[in-house]
């Protein structure tokens, strides 16, 4: 297989807050290929918006990202300098955010916010300099011959936008909802883009307008083969629009793998919670009441598995560190489990509930914990593994080992 | 609505505001004691000779048809003559003028260009050392009342810095340069409260503006920091403070009126405080009716201004 067009492995986001660290993201890895829809589910709180915040590098100072690698096309996003983390941000990987009103900018023109765009990361040979673009907001306006310009008023009208020359010299509040969002996209198409991050883009939208946008996103992303990271909290939009998928709880991803694996076999009992639950989750706020229980406090987050307190299945093993279960059988692509009732010591039943645990399985748990420390100092980025480096890195799968290291992790 | 209908209703609106305040003002003045006749004679009159001032000056007649009179006129243009001194009181305004509107003007700049940056640097660097610095002077500038600044200007600099005058005004028809230098301590003095007000009213507009979701948008678009913030934040942030700086206005005009005093300049505060003292009432009504209408025209040029930067409001309000 090719490299993948973004490979993130270990990827923790933590924040310093007044009552203590929380750790919004938990050691998280995804790879996402060339041309593909990979979608990250969860409810709100879990961490999701985070993860492609982190990947972009767009959380404010409070934010700590730490990471084995997260590689964009070659990359190394956590390496690369501000400008050029910039010169890939809108350009090479652009957004799409949820509610449209609040994400354009209300006293700029359509036609500007997506030619700024055009102008920053395209080939139009227009001036953008700070001054260049003051003058150009603040005394003379964008020339609606400029390339920049035109080349938006084309985007607009790829999005499906009617009247596209009239529009571009609009205000968003001009516009219907969904016109919003399809100027969104516009703009997010318009740095040639190779990735996509959507968060939950449909989501502040009418339910009628729903399918139509996702559809253009789909279709668009399919035209100019460009991968889209898909954050949502709706297990139907997943299963319509995602070629895999990852389950996201408590800031650590269960369950990923691809769409029909997940829906057709689910292995983590948070997923199979929540799909035999789906006609009811369409509405966020119903999200908690689908399982018994609440989400644990994300700060100073206890090691082991953080679904313990809701799982019907937890047994002894489940306060221990979570390791990482391939799926064997699964047709399609790996399909991988953090579940401790995948160990393959652990007796289960019919039901899937737990019937023993054999001394063999704790054995078999604590040399994959082993085995995991070593491969990600294996994995690790840094050229010069020196002893103190792979020890640091040996230590991943606990937290407040986390908190100590960074040595060798990217950090900003 | 166009621009013109606009203005013209604005215009209208702002005749009602004035008529109320002239309104206001009549009954105010004549409610305070004093009888400018008996003032104007001196302690020792008789009765009789008072009353044939008071006739004169058309103090005896009913107090409606003293207001309608006034109206009448007014509406001629004619603010009438000062019952001190019979001069027309336009006139008398239109000579003192000068300083006060040179003050008022150059204080807002003053303020402006004082407010708008440390606002948003103490925004963008909140809780810093940029931040608690600003936030301080700010302080200063809104708990110190302009006539105190004043004094406190004319003490530090006029003692120290012998090129810039403490005392008097220098008309501009003499000069640029000394005319701007007359002005500068006491404008100083109006702009400083002022321009703490924009300074906070800035802030809070800018802190909350680096929250929006478009702030967030422009950053994942690959702008540099600067143009975030001035080419996607700027603006809207403005939106707020625009209006509150047409209302904050009148701590300016009301500024204006007391730093006069302190800097031994003859201009509208001064005549307002004498005519007040002699019970002038139609110079009194004359120059609040001007305050009135400075005040009333400032917040039409503010209006005009918020509509040109807010594109969601179409004119007179309203989406
Ligand atoms: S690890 Fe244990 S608690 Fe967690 S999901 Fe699996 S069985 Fe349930």
């Amino acid at each position: 297989m090719t490299e993948p067009l973004l490979d993130v492995r270990g990827l923790t986001t933590s924040f310093e807050t007044g009552q203590g660290r929380l750790t919004a993201v938990d050691d998280i890895s995804f790879q996402i290929e060339e041309g593909e829809v990979f979608g990250v589910v969860g409810e709100s709180g879990s961490g999701k918006s985070v993860t492609a915040l982190s990947v972009m590098r767009l959380l404010d100072d409070a934010g700590t990202v730490e990471a084995d690698e997260v590689r964009f096309n070659g990359t190394d996003l956590l390496s690369v300098s501000e400008s050029e983390m910039r010169s890939i941000r809108g350009g090479e990987i652009s957004m799409i955010f949820q509610d449209p009103m609040t994400s354009l900018n209300p006293v700029m023109t359509i036609g500007e916010q997506i030619a700024e765009v055009v102008r920053h990361h395209g080939d139009v040979g227009e001036r953008t300099g700070f001054w260049s673009e003051m003058r150009r907001k603040y005394v003379t306006g964008t020339s609606e011959g400029s390339r920049s310009w035109q080349r938006a008023v084309e985007l607009l009208e790829t999005v499906g936008i009617p009247e596209p020359e009239k529009r571009a010299t609009e205000f968003p509040h001009q516009l219907s909802g969904g016109m919003r969002q399809r100027v969104v996209i516009a703009q997010a198409l318009a740095g040639d883009p190779s990735l996509i991050i959507a968060d939950e883009p449909t989501t502040a939208l009418d339910v009628s307008i729903e399918a139509q946008i996702l559809n253009e996103i789909l279709e668009l992303s399919d035209e100019f083969g460009i991968s889209v990271l898909l954050i949502t909290h709706d297990l139907g939009v997943v299963r319509e629009t995602c070629d895999r998928v990852a389950v996201m709880y408590a800031s650590e991803f269960m369950e990923t793998g691809h769409v029909d694996d997940i829906f057709d076999d689910p292995h983590h009992p948070y997923t199979e919670g929540l799909l035999a639950s789906i006609p009811r989750i369409a509405d966020e706020r119903e999200w908690l009441s689908v399982i018994e229980g609440t989400v644990p406090d994300l700060i100073d987050k206890p090691s082991g598995c953080p679904f313990r307190d809701r799982c019907d299945y937890a047994f002894e093993l489940c306060d221990r560190p979570l390791v990482e279960y391939e799926i064997e059988g699964s047709a399609l692509e790996t399909h991988t489990v953090r579940c401790h009732r995948e160990n393959e010591h652990v007796k289960v039943d019919d039901s899937g509930h737990i019937e023993s645990v054999p001394d063999e399985a704790v054995a078999a748990l604590e040399r994959r914990i082993e085995a995991e420390s070593a491969h990600d100092a294996d994995g690790s980025v840094s050229p010069t593994a020196d002893a103190s480096a792979r020890a640091d890195g040996g230590s991943r799968p606990s937290p407040a080992a986390d908190a100590e290291n960074g040595g060798d992790h990217g950090e900003y | 609505m166009g621009l013109r209908e606009y203005l013209l209703k604005r215009l209208v609106h702002s005749v009602f505001v004035m008529l109320f305040v002239v309104t206001v003002v009549f009954a105010a003045v004549r409610s305070i004691p004093g009888d400018p006749a008996r003032l104007m004679l001196g302690g020792d009159v008789d009765t009789a000779t008072l009353e044939a001032l008071r006739a004169e000056l058309g103090l005896n007649q009913p107090l409606y048809i003293q207001y309608f009179r006034w109206l009448r006129r007014l509406l001629t243009g004619d603010l009438g003559e000062s019952i001190r001194t019979g001069e027309p009181v336009l006139g008398s305004i239109v000579q003192v003028a000068g300083p006060t509107l040179s003050i008022a003007a150059l204080g807002m700049v003053i303020a402006l260009v004082i407010a708008i940056p440390t606002g948003i640097i103490s925004a963008v660097k909140r809780y810093e050392i940029e931040d608690y610095l600003s936030t301080t002077i700010a302080f200063f500038g809104i708990s110190m009342p302009a006539f105190w600044i004043g004094i406190v200007l004319v003490l530090v600099i006029g003692v120290n810095v012998e090129s810039i005058p403490t005392f008097g005004y220098t008309p501009i028809d003499e000069g640029i340069g000394p005319w701007f230098r007359s002005i500068l301590l006491p404008s100083f003095a109006v702009g400083f409260p002022y321009g703490g007000i924009l300074m906070r009213m800035m802030r809070s507009s800018m802190l909350e503006v680096l929250n929006e979701d478009y702030m967030r948008t422009a950053r994942a678009k690959g702008l540099s920091s600067n143009l975030v913030l001035f080419k996607h934040g700027l603006q809207n942030a403005l939106i707020p403070v625009v209006t509150l700086a047409g209302i904050f206005l009148a701590v300016v005009l009301g500024g204006v009126v007391a730093v006069e005093i302190v800097f031994g300049i003859r201009g509208l505060g001064r005549l307002l405080i004498g005519s007040i003292n002699r019970r002038d009432f139609p110079l009194i009504q004359g120059t609040v009716l001007l305050i009135a209408f400075v005040f009333v025209l400032a917040n039409i040029v503010v209006d005009l201004l918020y509509t040109m930067i807010n594109p969601r409001i179409k004119y007179g309000g309203g989406d």
